[in-house]
C-alpha cells in the first residue's frame, strides 16, 4: 500500500492523532525511500531509508529542484510514486522502492505502454489528419505513407515483445528498436 | 501572428503536430530540450509544446521548470505532450506550472484547439 504522510481526516479525534515524535518516527522507520518537497519546490528532507533504497547521498539531491530531483530516477530501476500534500509548508512527497518489488508483469505492462504510445501517437493523429483537413494528392500520399509505416513499427514492436515473452526475458526496455523511419526527414524539412 | 515551438526528438510527432497548427500560427521546431532552451533564450515564443522524454542533458520536465522560474519565460504558455501517462507525472507536470498536459496518443486538432483558445482568445476554437 501507498504510504502516507501526516495526519489523515480519518483521524476522528485529537486522541487518535500522532505526535511529532511519533509522526519522526514513521517517517524514520517508512521502508520506501521519502523525499519531502517543500512549498519553494526543492527537496528538504529524506528519510534514512533514502540513500538505501536510492543509493544517493543526502548531499547529492537536498536542495535540488523538483524537476532536477525527479530526473534522477529511471522508472525501471526504481517503482516512483509522487503524493501531493498540503500539510504545512509541504508540496510534495515523493516515494521510492526498488522495482523488483513489483511484479514482472507490472512493469512490462508498464514499460509496454510508454513504448507503443510514441507510433501510437503518429498512426491516431495522420489518420485524424487525413480524415480531417484536405491535403493535395501529393500531401495525402506522404502522409499515408507515415501511417503505414507507423504501423509497421508498432508491428514489429508488438512481434519483439511476444518474442521477449516467449523467451522469458526480464528486460523489456526494448533497446535498440528504433521507432523512427529510416527515411525520416531532418529538422530542416 | 503568435509563435509556437514545437519540442520532440521524433520527427513524425513534430510534423504531425505542425500540420494541425499551420497557419495558426509561426512555428519553430526543436529536436530535444537543450536546443529548445538556447531558442527560448533568444527569442521566447507565446507557447511551446513540450515532449517530457527526450534525449539531452534535461528533460520536459525539467525545462518547464526553468521556463516557469524564469520571470523572463513565465508567461509562456506550456503544454506537455508525453507517453508518459501515468497520474503522478501529470500531477509532476502541473505542480511545475504546465498549462497542460496531453497523453500520447492524442488529438492533434484537440491541440491546436486547445492552444488557439489559449492564445488567440478572440478566433475562439477551429473552424
Amino acid at each position: 500500500m501507498l504510504p502516507t504522510t501526516g495526519n489523515t481526516p480519518s483521524m476522528k479525534n485529537e486522541a487518535n492523532r500522532l505526535t511529532p515524535a511519533e509522526l519522526e518516527t514513521a517517517w524514520a522507520q517508512c521502508p520506501w525511500a521519502a523525499a519531502a518537497i517543500g512549498g519553494e519546490g526543492t527537496v528538504r528532507a529524506i528519510n534514512p531509508a533514502f540513500t538505501r533504497v536510492t543509493g544517493l547521498a543526502a548531499d547529492s539531491v537536498l536542495g535540488l529542484s523538483e524537476a532536477d530531483f525527479d530526473a534522477h530516477f529511471d522508472a525501471k530501476v526504481l517503482e516512483h510514486r509522487r503524493v501531493e500534500t498540503a500539510v504545512g509548508s509541504l508540496r510534495a512527497v515523493h516515494y521510492f522502492r526498488d522495482a523488483t518489488a513489483q511484479s514482472e508483469n507490472e512493469l512490462r505492462l508498464s514499460n509496454t505502454a510508454e513504448v507503443l504510445r510514441e507510433p501510437l501517437a503518429s498512426i491516431y493523429g495522420f489518420a485524424e489528419l487525413l480524415l480531417t483537413l484536405n491535403y493535395d494528392e501529393a500531401t495525402r500520399r506522404d502522409l499515408t505513407s507515415t501511417l503505414l509505416e507507423q504501423v509497421e513499427v508498432m508491428s514489429n514492436l508488438i512481434n519483439h515483445l511476444l518474442d521477449v515473452s516467449k523467451n522469458g526475458q526480464a528486460d523489456t526496455r526494448l533497446e535498440g528498436m528504433s521507432l523512427k523511419r529510416s527515411s525520416d526527414p531532418g529538422d530542416g524539412e | 501572428m503568435k509563435r509556437l515551438l514545437i519540442v520532440d526528438d521524433q520527427p513524425n510527432i513534430r510534423q504531425m503536430i505542425r500540420l494541425a497548427l499551420q497557419g495558426r500560427f509561426e512555428l519553430q521546431e526543436a529536436a530535444d530540450a537543450d536546443e529548445a532552451y538556447a531558442i527560448l533564450l533568444a527569442t521566447p515564443p507565446d507557447g511551446i509544446v513540450l515532449d517530457v522524454m527526450m534525449p539531452g542533458s534535461i528533460n520536459g520536465f525539467q525545462l518547464c521548470e526553468r521556463i516557469k522560474c524564469d520571470a523572463r519565460m513565465a508567461a509562456i504558455h506550456v503544454v506537455l505532450v508525453t507517453a508518459c501517462g501515468q497520474v503522478s507525472n501529470q500531477e509532476l507536470g502541473r505542480s511545475l506550472g504546465a498549462d497542460a498536459y496531453f497523453v500520447k496518443p492524442f488529438s492533434p486538432l484537440a491541440l491546436a484547439r486547445h492552444l488557439t483558445q489559449a492564445l488567440i482568445p478572440a478566433t475562439g476554437a477551429l473552424a
